[in-house]
C-alpha cells in the first residue's frame, strides 16, 4: 500500500479495497474542497498533525460535521495496519484484513471521543491501540457466536447490540419494540439450568413457548407504546429467529459507507453552503499558536517523564508492554517465549500499566495543578494508551 | 474446564479465571430458587462475588466485604440483578451479565433510586462460565447513570452506552488512592416503608410462582417501600422459594392436570396390575379420598442413560410406592445405584432408602404419607440436570 504524502490528500482519500487486498486510494471531491479551504484560511504551512488537532477539536462542537469525515480518512492507514496486524496475531482466521478494515473504522467516533481532549497529541497512536483492541475483541465476539446454538446467542446479546440489529435489519420502532419485548419475556421465562455448557442451549419446548407467549400477552398493555395485536407462540418463535438472524449478520457489516466517496460530488457542482461546512467563528479561535505550542511542550514533558518511568519498570514488564502496544504480538508465542499462561499475562501487563497510570496521574496533579477526578484519570488514560502505541509502535 | 486460551485481553480490563470449584460452589450455593431464572441469576451473582471478592482484598483493599449478609444478598439476588460490596470508604455494586457484547452497563433502578441500597461505583462485569472468566470491563459513578443515564421503563433500569463508561478499571483503584473523596453519587428522595398490612399482602401476591416478574408487578415506589426493607426481602425469598418447588402429586393424579404435569417433567401412567402394591405398610382406615388408577413417572437420566422414577399408589389409601427402573430394554440397576427419601427438612427416615447391592430390574420404597406430607426424592449417583424437588401428598 503506498502511504499518502500530501496533506490534502490525507484528509480527503479513502482506501478502496479489491478482496482481500489494498487496491487504490478515492477522493472525496467534497472533502478536498473543505481542505483546500481550510488551508487557505491559514498563512502558516502546518503539519498533518496539527490539523489532526484541530479537526478534532472541530469534531468536538460540530459532531455531525465534514470534520468527522476528515477524520476517518486520516485515519485509513492506522485502521489499515492495526487490523491486519492483529488478523496476524490470529493463527487462523476466516475473517479478511478487509472486513476487520470495515468493522473497525465503522466505530471510528469511539476512537474520537476517547482521545484526550485535552492533552492528547497524536491521534494516529491512539486509533491504533484503539481500533486493534476493538477488532481483536470483534474477533473474540464473533468466534463465541459463532460456535453459539441460536438460543444462547440471544441471552448473550445486549438490549442495545438486539435494537440496532434488529434497526439495520430494517424493522420500524413498532416491531422492533415487540420483539425485544418479546426477547424480555423469552429469556425470563427459560434459563439455562446447568452450571455450565451454556453454549449448546436447546430450542424452548411447546409448553415453555405457551408460557413465554402468555407473559407477553399479559405485558403489551404496559410495556408497548401500541400494545398491538395477541401474539401466539408461533409468533414469538418467529420473532426470536429473526432476533437471531439479525444479530448474527449485524457484528461484521458489509461495507461501511463512511469508506464510500460520496456520489454526486464528482461533477464538481458543489454549493457553497453545504450543510456540515465549517463553523467561520471557530477556525480564528481554534488556531491560536499559544495553544499549540502549549501542547508541544506538553507533549515533550510527558514523553521525557514516561519515558524515564518505563525505564525503572522490571524487563519482563517492559517486555511484555512492547509486544502489546507495537501489536506484534501473537498471542500463543508470547505465551510460549514468556513460559506462563495467558491469565497471568494479562495480569501482569495490567499491573505494569497501571504502575504507570499511577505515575502519570501523579505527575500530572502536581506539574499541571490539576485536580484528579475519575474523569480527569479517563482521560489520563487515554493519553497513557496514547503514549504507549506512539513509543513503541513500528510504523506510523 | 477448558478455557480459550486464545485471546490476550486488554489491560485497561479486569479478567478473573474460573476455577471448577468456585463453580460448583456457587451452583450449590444458588439452591434453593424458585424458578431456574431466579437460579441463574443467584448462580451469576454468587460465581462474581466468590471470585471478585478475593481478588480484590489480595490487591487492592484487604478490608473489603460483602455489602449484604449472605442469605440477605441471596434472597435480594432472586429478584433482583447486582452484588454490592463495600470497600474501606466506598461502597460498589456489580452488575453481572452473559452478555458478549460490552455495549453497555444496565443498571436496576433499584440500586439507583433507593437510598439504602445506593453505591459510589457500578461495575460492568462480563461472566463467561465457558470460556472460564469474569472480565470487569468499565465502570461508573451513581452521579453519572442518575443525570446522564438512558432510563428504560420496560425493564426499569438506568443505562449508559460502553462510550460513556470509564472502560480502564485501573482508573477505579486509582482514584480511590488519588482522589477518595470524589463525588459520585446524586441527591435522590427517600423511599417511604410500606405499612404492615400493605408488606404482607405484597408479598403474598408476589410470593406466587406465577409472578414471573415481581419486581415489575407494581410501581417502583411500592416495590421499593417493600424491598428496601431486609426482613421483607427475607419473607418475599422464602414465599418465592416454597411455592415454586412443591409438585402436588395428589392433587394431579386426581385432577389428571396434564400439561401442568409436563411442565415439571412428570407424566401420568396407567397402573397395570403388576404395579400395585403387593404389601402395604400400615393397615388404617380408609381414606375419604378414592385411589386413582393411574400414577406418575418422570424420566431421568443418570451418566447419559435414561431411568424413570415413578410415584404408585398402593391398594391401601394413603400408601405409595417409589420406584426406579432404567428404561433401556433389558437393562438392569446396577451396584451402588441409590434411591433415597427424606421429609421435607431433607431428613432421613427409617426404610428410606433402598440400594442395589447386586444387579437389579428395580429399585423401590413403600411407605403410608398423611396428607399434606410432602418428601424430597433423590438418587445416587445424582441425575443429570437434578433438581431438589418437593412432592407433596
Amino acid at each position: 500500500m503506498l502511504s499518502r504524502q500530501d496533506t490534502v490528500e490525507i484528509f480527503s482519500s479513502f482506501i478502496q479495497f479489491d478482496y482481500d487486498r489494498f487496491s487504490t486510494w478515492a477522493i472525496d471531491v467534497r472533502l478536498r474542497r473543505s481542505m483546500k479551504q481550510s488551508i487557505n484560511k491559514i498563512p502558516t504551512e502546518s503539519s498533518e498533525n496539527f490539523w489532526a488537532l484541530y479537526w478534532h477539536q472541530i469534531w468536538e462542537v460540530q459532531p455531525k460535521s465534514l470534520a468527522r469525515e476528515h477524520l476517518a480518512a486520516y485515519l485509513q492507514e492506522s485502521c489499515f495496519w492495526s487490523s491486519t496486524k492483529t488478523i496476524n496475531g490470529f493463527a487462523s482466521s476466516q475473517y479478511t484484513v478487509s472486513d476487520c478494515f470495515q468493522v473497525a473504522i465503522a466505530r471510528i467516533d469511539k476512537v474520537l471521543k476517547g482521545f484526550d481532549r485535552e492533552r492528547g497529541f497524536n491521534l494516529k497512536s491512539y486509533a491504533s491501540i484503539t481500533f486493534a483492541n476493538l477488532i481483536r475483541e470483534l474477533l473474540r465476539q464473533k468466534r463465541e457466536i459463532d460456535i453459539c446454538s441460536d438460543w444462547s446467542l440471544l441471552r448473550k446479546l445486549s438490549q442495545k447490540r438486539l435494537t440496532e440489529a434488529l434497526a439495520d435489519a430494517g424493522l420500524d420502532s413498532e416491531v422492533i419494540e415487540s420483539h425485544i419485548l418479546a426477547w424480555n419475556c423469552l429469556k425470563t421465562i427459560y434459563a439455562p439450568e446447568r452450571a455450565s455448557s451454556t453454549r449448546k442451549l436447546p430450542k424452548p419446548k411447546p409448553e415453555t413457548w405457551m408460557a413465554i407467549a402468555k407473559l407477553y400477552n399479559q405485558e403489551r398493555t404496559t410495556g408497548l407504546e401500541k400494545p398491538g395485536a395477541t401474539a401466539t407462540p408461533e409468533n414469538i418463535e418467529k420473532w426470536m429467529l429473526i432476533c437471531v438472524r439479525a444479530a448474527r449478520s449485524h457484528l461484521f457489516p458489509n461495507v461501511t459507507s463512511i469508506n464510500q466517496p460520496k456520489p454526486g460530488y464528482d461533477s464538481g457542482e458543489i454549493v457553497d453552503s453545504i450543510v456540515g461546512e465549517v463553523d467561520e467563528s471557530l477556525l480564528s479561535d481554534l488556531i491560536a499558536d499559544e495553544e499549540i505550542q502549549q501542547r508541544t511542550q506538553q507533549q515533550s514533558d510527558i514523553n521525557q517523564f514516561l519515558k524515564s518511568t518505563i525505564e525503572k519498570l522490571k524487563p519482563e514488564e517492559q517486555k511484555l508492554l512492547e509486544l502489546y502496544y507495537s501489536l506484534q504480538l501473537k498471542q500463543a508465542d508470547i505465551a510460549k517465549e514468556l513460559n506462563t499462561q495467558q491469565y497471568t499475562i494479562s495480569r501482569k501487563l495490567a499491573r505494569a500499566r497501571k504502575s504507570l497510570l499511577k505515575a502519570l496521574a501523579k505527575w500530572s496533579q502536581e506539574t499541571m495543578h490539576i485536580s484528579l477526578t475519575s474523569d480527569v484519570l479517563d482521560n489520563i488514560s487515554s493519553l497513557l494508551e496514547e503514549w504507549l502505541a506512539g513509543y513503541y509502535g513500528t510504523d506510523l | 474446564m477448558t478455557t480459550t486460551n486464545q485471546t490476550l485481553f486488554n489491560p485497561t480490563q479486569l479478567v478473573i479465571e474460573l476455577d471448577q470449584t468456585t463453580i460448583d460452589r456457587a451452583w450449590k450455593q444458588s439452591q434453593p430458587a424458585g424458578n431456574s431464572t431466579s437460579r441463574w441469576q443467584k448462580y451469576l451473582n454468587q460465581v462474581t462475588l466468590n471470585t471478585f471478592l478475593p481478588w480484590l482484598r489480595e490487591e487492592e483493599d484487604s478490608t473489603a466485604k460483602a455489602g449484604l449478609e449472605g442469605a440477605n444478598q441471596s434472597d435480594l439476588w432472586s429478584v433482583v440483578n447486582g452484588t454490592s460490596i463495600e470497600l474501606d470508604g466506598a461502597k460498589l455494586v456489580l452488575i453481572p451479565t452473559e452478555v458478549e457484547d460490552l455495549s453497555e452497563l444496565r443498571v436496576p433502578q433499584e440500586w439507583i433510586d433507593i437510598p439504602e441500597l445506593i453505591a459510589d461505583y457500578y461495575l460492568a462485569v462480563q461472566v463467561s462460565i465457558d470460556s472460564g472468566y469474569i472480565r470487569v470491563w468499565g465502570y461508573t459513578t451513581h452521579q453519572q447513570l442518575k443525570n446522564k443515564g438512558n432510563f428504560s421503563h420496560g425493564d426499569r433500569t438506568y443505562s449508559l452506552s460502553d462510550e460513556e463508561l470509564i472502560t480502564d478499571i485501573d482508573v477505579l483503584w486509582v482514584a480511590r488512592e488519588l482522589c477518595p473523596d470524589e463525588i459520585t453519587q446524586a441527591a435522590i428522595a427517600p423511599i417511604d416503608n410500606l405499612a404492615d398490612v400493605q408488606a404482607e399482602n405484597l408479598i403474598q401476591r408476589l410470593g406466587s410462582q406465577s409472578q414471573v416478574m415481581p419486581r415489575l408487578a407494581v410501581p417502583f415506589t411500592t416495590w421499593a417501600g417493600l424491598i428496601k426493607n431486609p426482613d421483607c426481602r427475607r419473607r418475599l425469598g422464602a414465599a418465592r422459594r416454597q411455592e415454586g418447588s412443591k409438585t402436588p402429586v395428589l392433587q394431579w393424579l386426581k385432577e389428571g392436570a396434564n400439561r401442568a404435569i409436563s411442565e415439571f417433567g412428570w407424566r401420568q401412567i396407567e397402573m397395570s396390575p403388576s404395579t400395585s402394591g403387593a404389601r402395604s405398610a400400615t393397615v388404617t382406615e380408609p381414606a375419604s379420598n378414592t385411589v386413582s388408577e393411574f400414577g406418575l413417572a418422570k424420566k431421568i437420566m443418570i451418566a447419559n442413560q435414561p431411568y424413570e422414577l415413578r410415584v404408585l399408589p398402593l391398594e391401601e389409601a394413603g400408601s405409595w410406592r417409589f420406584e426406579l427402573g432404567c428404561l433401556t430394554p433389558g437393562c438392569v440397576i446396577l451396584p451402588g445405584v441409590k434411591l433415597r427419601l427424606l421429609t421435607e427438612d431433607l431428613e432421613a427416615f427409617e426404610g428410606n432408602e433402598d440400594l442395589a447391592s447386586e444387579p437389579v430390574e428395580q429399585l423401590f420404597i413403600e411407605l403410608y404419607l398423611e396428607a399434606g406430607e410432602s418428601l424430597v426424592w433423590q438418587v445416587e449417583p445424582t441425575p443429570d440436570n437434578y433438581q431438589q424437588e418437593v412432592l407433596q401428598f
